[in-house]
């Protein structure tokens, strides 16, 4: 008995450590298990002749796990996929791409983290990542300091660029998105006279909520209620019951699928006759699945949709969804166009390929045409997004209303 | 305004106050904080989420099997943590219950996915108006369900041999065993019933906000030991009001300032009460 027990209770701490051990690997050594692209790179080195190349390594830090973990998911399959296809067509001048992928969490300190071991790896020639501006930023001294590229594909807080010339990002800026939410959202679709903004407080929501405060003066619409909240807040009872005082028209939610979903259930569920919009960055099929049949009606924007009419992107979007499960939204498609931007630009480096010299031709790239519209860098290493459509909630899918427009 | 609040408070409160029950059961039989409670919730929490998707959208499949899953998982948590480490520096029953908590977490997660889940809702937006103050159903049910397990524990504390021996127990364990209570039987029926009601919690979380994530445990768990401390930890009723303190103070909290204070009103609230009284406000000062 006494030695059953014994065994039972070893059994136990290993199913324990075990258990720790898999968790782990579902955060930071998951990423580590060779991509596909990785794994085909030692194989078909050069072509004949050739002597064997040294790949090309790229980092990517993105939140696999933790709240955004579907955006993270999508990133790394979109990237994979750029890579697989670049390597396909035999490399960038002759040399593969092997990536080296780490989970952020969309965490500042975690990014920070990864900033670092990406830029100690001499190997690694440029970054992509992370997700959330915040992160970004937290990471940025770090490649800064060592003159490595973060490329991206989503940050769109304006400081983030201005932390280095190393920095750039794809995405458009929060001050586009704001113009947009405040001017054609708010006032042109929704009529919205009286406005109560709910932001996240993390930079991208206190950014986003000032950009979108400044237009909401200029245009004549009036937020008469503005409340915070953290990253992670399962309760908006107490917010809302403070926002519904002051009797606005429209509640304006600023933040992700996972804290908007639960924002707009509890809407639906005080009885409130009032209209939702939710910002592009909760444009998710997650938002749906969280939100039920409650999200229905709820109105967003978007710069980007799947065009059904364009080949190319239809045939990214067929096999994205095949990998993963889900469609592609703008961000993971950004993730794409990332991996092909840094692509091109190592290739203008021709033969000198270093940290700097991949710097200099992204920064210097013309021309490019994502699948998400045409790429040209400003002076700040950002582009300028103008291509938003209005988006809302239809039978339990997003539907783009087609009378949408937006005038620069 | 300030009654909404109120209700708000008083609702988010009664979750709060049988999470919190459950810490003080735990800690009056085991002597010791534990650190696995807040997953114990995020596992009624989550088959709350397996009882919606796989038995329909009634909520008494989902509490009953709240109650015992996490039951189950009670006498687990005893059987590994606590029963073989009584006579043992008390450290390491701690540090058991930390590893348990990461175990569920990673189990649910690898099980589950890391995403977060949606729970459908079963109130919609119904609401019974009172003198102008709207209560939602909601609200009443979560309302009854915590007054009634109040109720049954408070019997079966005070009229049943078995409550009676726990109560015993968590005052004296030597003292009962001398008496011929049973205190290895005793604990692990303290540990069920305390993360039986932390299972209940969990599920009543899981409708009063309607999504959960794997990792919800650490800040509730957090909580609920905050709430149980007010009280005066080992102290049952004081749990009780210590968790509908938190729950009211923290709505009013975000009433006067923001979202953003509403753990930082809590803390402050644990931190003031414990510079007057450090014993918590309902344990009588004993010597």
């Amino acid at each position: 008995m006494k030695g059953m027990k014994r065994s039972l209770a070893l059994i136990l701490a290993m199913a324990v450590a075990l258990m720790c051990a898999a968790g782990c690997a579902a955060g930071g050594d998951k990423a580590s298990q060779p991509p596909s692209a990785a794994s085909t790179a030692p194989t078909q080195q050069g072509g004949a002749g050739d002597e064997a190349k040294d790949p090309i390594r790229i980092g990517l830090s993105t939140p696999i796990t933790g709240s955004f973990a579907e955006n993270g998911i999508g990133t790394q399959a979109a990237v994979e996929m750029a890579v697989e296809e670049i390597n396909a067509k035999g490399g960038i001048n002759g040399r593969l791409v092997e990536l080296e992928i780490q989970d952020s969490k969309s965490d500042a300190t975690q990014a920070a983290q990864i900033a670092t071991m990406f830029t100690e790896d001499s190997s690694i020639l440029a970054e992509i990542g992370d997700f959330a501006s915040g992160a970004c930023i937290a990471a940025a001294p770090i490649y800064q300091e060592a003159g490595m590229v973060q490329l991206s594909p989503t940050a769109s807080n304006p400081d983030y660029t201005l932390q280095g010339d190393c920095m750039f990002s794809i995405f458009g800026k929060t001050t586009d998105e704001g113009r947009f939410i405040a001017d054609y959202l708010l006032k042109k679709y929704m009529g919205a006279q009286n406005v109560g903004v709910i932001y996240v407080n993390s930079d991208w929501g206190v950014e986003a909520y000032d950009i979108l405060s400044g237009c909401c003066q200029d245009n004549g619409v009036n937020i008469v209620a503005s409340e915070t909240f953290f990253e992670g807040e399962k309760d908006f009872n107490a917010i809302l019951t403070k926002v519904r005082q002051t009797n606005p028209d429209t509640v304006m939610l600023m933040m992700g699928y996972d804290s908007g979903a639960v924002a707009i259930k509890q809407i639906r569920q005080m009885d409130w006759d009032v209209k939702v919009g939710i910002s592009g960055l909760a444009y998710s099929e997650q938002l749906i699945t969280l939100g039920g049949a409650d999200c229905e009606g709820v109105l967003s924007e978007i710069g980007f949709v799947i065009d059904e009419t364009n080949p190319e992107m239809m045939a990214f979007a067929t096999e994205f969804e095949k990998r993963t499960g889900f469609a592609p939204n703008m961000m993971m498609t950004c993730a794409y166009d990332a991996m092909n931007m840094l692509a091109q630009a190592i290739e203008n480096c021709g033969d000198d390929v270093d940290r700097a010299s991949v710097r200099d031709a992204l920064a210097a790239l013309e021309g490019f045409e994502g699948l998400t519209g045409p790429k040209t860098f400003n002076e700040d290493r950002t582009i300028t997004q103008r291509n938003f459509k209005i988006v809302t909630i239809q039978d339990g899918a997003w539907k783009v209303l087609t009378d949408s427009d937006y005038i620069d | 305004m300030l009654l909404e609040q109120l209700m708000n408070g008083l609702g988010q409160g009664a979750i709060y106050a049988l999470m919190s029950i459950g810490y003080a059961l735990i800690f009056g039989v085991v002597g010791l904080v534990t650190f696995v409670h807040g997953d114990v919730i995020m596992l009624g929490a989550f088959t709350a989420y397996y009882s919606f998707a796989y038995l329909g959208s009634s909520l008494l499949p989902a509490l009953l099997l709240g109650f015992l899953v996490s039951d189950g998982m009670g006498f687990f948590i005893h059987r590994v943590c606590y029963d073989r480490f009584f006579n043992s520096p008390r450290q390491i029953s701690l540090i058991c219950t930390i590893g348990m908590g990461m175990f569920l977490r990673n189990l649910v997660q690898v099980a589950a996915g890391a995403e977060s889940k949606g729970i459908p809702s079963t109130f919609g937006s119904g609401a019974v108006q009172l003198a102008g103050l709207r209560i939602t159903y909601k609200q009443i049910f979560i309302f009854a369900v915590v007054l009634a397990l109040v109720l049954v524990l408070t019997v079966f504390l005070n009229k049943t041999r078995v409550g009676m021996s726990l109560k015993s127990v968590s005052m004296d364990k030597t003292a009962s065993a001398l008496v011929g209570i049973d205190t290895r039987r005793t604990t692990t029926m303290g540990n069920m019933i305390g993360c039986a009601l932390a299972g209940v919690a969990g599920v009543l979380l899981a409708v009063y906000y309607g999504t959960i994530t794997p990792t919800m445990g650490g800040n509730i768990g957090m909580k609920a030991f905050c709430c149980a401390v007010l009280g005066g930890v080992s102290s049952v009723g004081g749990a009780a009001v210590g968790g509908l303190l938190i729950g009211v103070c923290e709505n009013l909290g975000i009433m006067v300032f923001s979202a953003g204070m509403r753990d930082t009103v809590s803390f402050l609230l644990l931190i003031a009460v414990l510079l007057i009284k450090p014993e918590g406000l309902f344990v009588r000062r004993s010597r």
